[in-house]
């Protein structure tokens, strides 16, 4: 039975096992694989893609409990938190051997989407379930608050809406 | 002036206290004596019957019926170890007085049932007498099952015979004097099994006298569901308001509206025990997801809605430590949370947030919502503790649920931790557990 939903902004229709899990359907099916697979048990945060702007785990999530519903991954990002984002990982070079560093960015993303100045206490609540072997943990902080900066900075120049 | 004798007083009226509750415990109701009413024997009651299969299965062969009806009785969980072979025994039942082993009954003659007549095995269903003459331990449901018609008993007989004999050879319990006497079980089967057959209720429908035997002497319901009395036998005064087995809580499923299920419609029950999940209501796991992964999610609509009916029926019943359940959802923002619970909500952001959400309504999966299911709001927190160490999986014919265990991942303290704070922040009132609480969950199994 095939599954519709909106990825990345596009309608698409996979038609797939219905308890297949998301991340399968998003890289097998639809090709995408900036989203990686780290443990399979929603353990680790490699997965992590946003479903109608929140953060979730594709690996344990059915491919057809997204069924109309909006899946952003990676390769989605465009709004002005996420690009802040990418621009503060970039700066910071904050990626090691980088498997983790797609899950990062989404759950980073979805923080800022919501508090744009995020305390450091804000910052571990939302991004602890993104495991990082390489430990690059202050980075990642260090990151998301230069991101909430630059945030601030464009915001009083320019307002603007912000997009997930 | 008349002579006192109070030793004589006091012998006269212990015998009356004693022999008070001894009438008590004996003369308890039995398991539908709530409905009152008029009752006639199963064979003299005119249209479609309770007991046997759905009208879909009518023209099966014996053995497809007896497979139902093995189904309907959940035959195999008990009856087979964990990861074991299904029906091969060897599953523990962990009691204060040491450990029960669940026997095989695949139809091999040495280990298991291959020897047994028609009698032997109706005899061991309805009087829980083994084909030898030895007495079966409770563990086996036989007060439940002695309602079941011979007629289905022997269908599942057939069932059983036809699966290919597994030797097994039964391992030995553990129990400690006096219980480990098995004769002595001849005594409180004399008190507290009543071996009778069911009894249609002429005066009830036929649909609430199917469910009355699907969940009496097919699912044994209560087994689970009702508190035991002084000599461990259901205490039917209580009927489903709940008990605790094997360390998880059977909660309250009589209609009442606060710590039961009177608040639940019609279909939520419905794809509760056939399914194992009710948005909003909750996911089963632990011994009633065994109920419905092997019993509940294969029988018909038709015999789920006839449950459902019948439960409508039973007395509501009170449980004073259960608040009704709380079905607001919790603030959207973590940073709210100062709870003086650092290490619950350090674990619950690292591991539990990222499918459960911070509201408690998870953000993907409806049967992750922990918001208004019944173990969130029970401030015992045991059920929440026991998902959290052991996961749940849930594989029906229509559904997969899947939640890793995080035993091996986390210390004792930090599972009841989490397990205080899921239950403050999410439910009406929270858990005080601790680490010794976690411990002897551990060791039950």
């Amino acid at each position: 039975m095939a599954t519709n939903f909106v990825l990345n902004d596009k309608p698409i229709s996979l038609d797939v096992e219905p308890d297949m899990p998301l991340l399968w359907a998003v890289r097998e099916s639809a090709g995408l694989h900036g989203t990686k697979f780290g443990c399979g048990m929603a353990l680790c945060g490699a997965c992590t893609v946003h479903l109608d702007g929140k953060p979730i785990r594709s690996c344990i999530t059915p491919v057809s409990s997204v069924q109309g519903r909006e899946v952003r991954t990676i390769e989605g990002l465009a709004s002005k938190s996420a690009r802040a984002v990418q621009e503060a990982w970039i700066e910071l070079q904050v990626p090691q051997c980088g498997y983790c560093q797609s899950g990062q960015i989404m759950s980073a993303t979805a923080l800022l989407e919501r508090n744009q100045a995020p305390t450091d206490a804000d910052i571990d609540a939302a991004m602890s379930g993104n495991i990082c072997r390489c430990a690059t943990y202050l980075r990642i902080r260090a990151a998301i608050h230069h991101a909430a900066q630059r945030l601030s900075s464009t915001q009083l120049s320019s307002g603007g809406e912000s997009r997930s | 002036m008349k002579r006192s004798h109070p030793v004589l007083w006091s012998i006269a009226a212990i015998l009356i206290v004693v022999l008070g509750v001894a009438a008590y415990v004996v003369f308890a109701p039995t398991a539908m004596d709530f409905a009152g009413g008029h009752r006639i024997a199963l064979q003299n009651y005119s249209g479609v019957g309770p007991s046997g299969v759905p009208h879909e299965l009518t023209s099966a062969s014996l053995i497809g019926k007896g497979e139902y009806l093995t189904r309907a009785a959940d035959c195999m969980v008990c009856h087979t170890a964990r990861n074991g072979i299904p029906f091969a025994g060897g599953r523990a039942f962990v009691l204060p007085f040491g450990t029960i082993y669940s026997t095989n009954i695949t139809p091999d003659s040495e280990t298991g049932i291959g020897k047994y007549s028609d009698q032997n095995f109706v005899d061991a269903v309805h009087k829980g007498v083994g084909r030898d003459g030895t007495r079966l331990y409770p563990a086996m449901p036989y007060t439940s099952y002695t309602l079941m018609s011979d007629e289905d008993a022997l269908a599942i007989k057939a069932y059983l015979f036809s699966l290919k004999p597994v030797r097994a050879p039964a391992r030995a319990n553990t129990l400690i004097f006096p219980f480990n006497q098995r004769f002595l079980m001849a005594f409180w089967s004399a008190f507290f099994n009543a071996d009778k057959r069911f009894e249609p209720h002429t005066d009830r429908s036929p649909a609430w006298n199917r469910g009355a035997y699907l969940a009496e002497a097919m699912g044994h319901c209560g087994e689970c569901h009702t508190p035991r009395n002084v000599g461990m036998a259901l205490n039917n005064r209580k009927k489903f308001a709940g008990a605790v087995q094997a360390g998880w809580r059977a909660y309250n499923i009589t209609p009442d509206r606060s710590a039961g299920i009177g608040e639940w419609s019609d279909d939520e029950l419905a794809h509760y025990l056939s399914s194992g999940h009710a948005d909003g209501r909750g996911t089963a796991s632990g011994p009633m997801g065994e109920a419905v992964d092997e019993s509940l999610s294969h029988l018909s609509a038709s015999d789920i809605e006839a449950i459902v009916q019948y439960l409508r029926t039973v007395p509501a019943e009170k449980s004073p430590d259960l608040p009704a359940t709380k079905s607001q959802a919790a603030s959207e923002d973590f940073a709210d949370d100062h709870s003086s619970n650092p290490r619950g909500k350090a674990v619950y952001e690292g591991a539990c947030a990222g499918c459960h959400g911070w509201s408690g309504v998870s953000p993907s999966l409806a049967t992750a919502t922990l918001t208004g299911t019944r173990a969130v709001n029970d401030p015992q927190g045991s059920n929440v503790a026991q998902v959290i160490l052991r996961g749940g999986e849930r594989h029906t014919p229509d559904s997969s649920v899947y939640m890793p265990e995080f035993g091996s991942a986390y210390s004792d303290g930090e599972i009841a931790s989490v397990a205080n704070f899921v239950t403050k922040r999410f439910g009406a009132q929270g858990s005080n557990l601790t680490a010794p609480d976690i411990v002897k969950m551990r060791a039950a199994d």
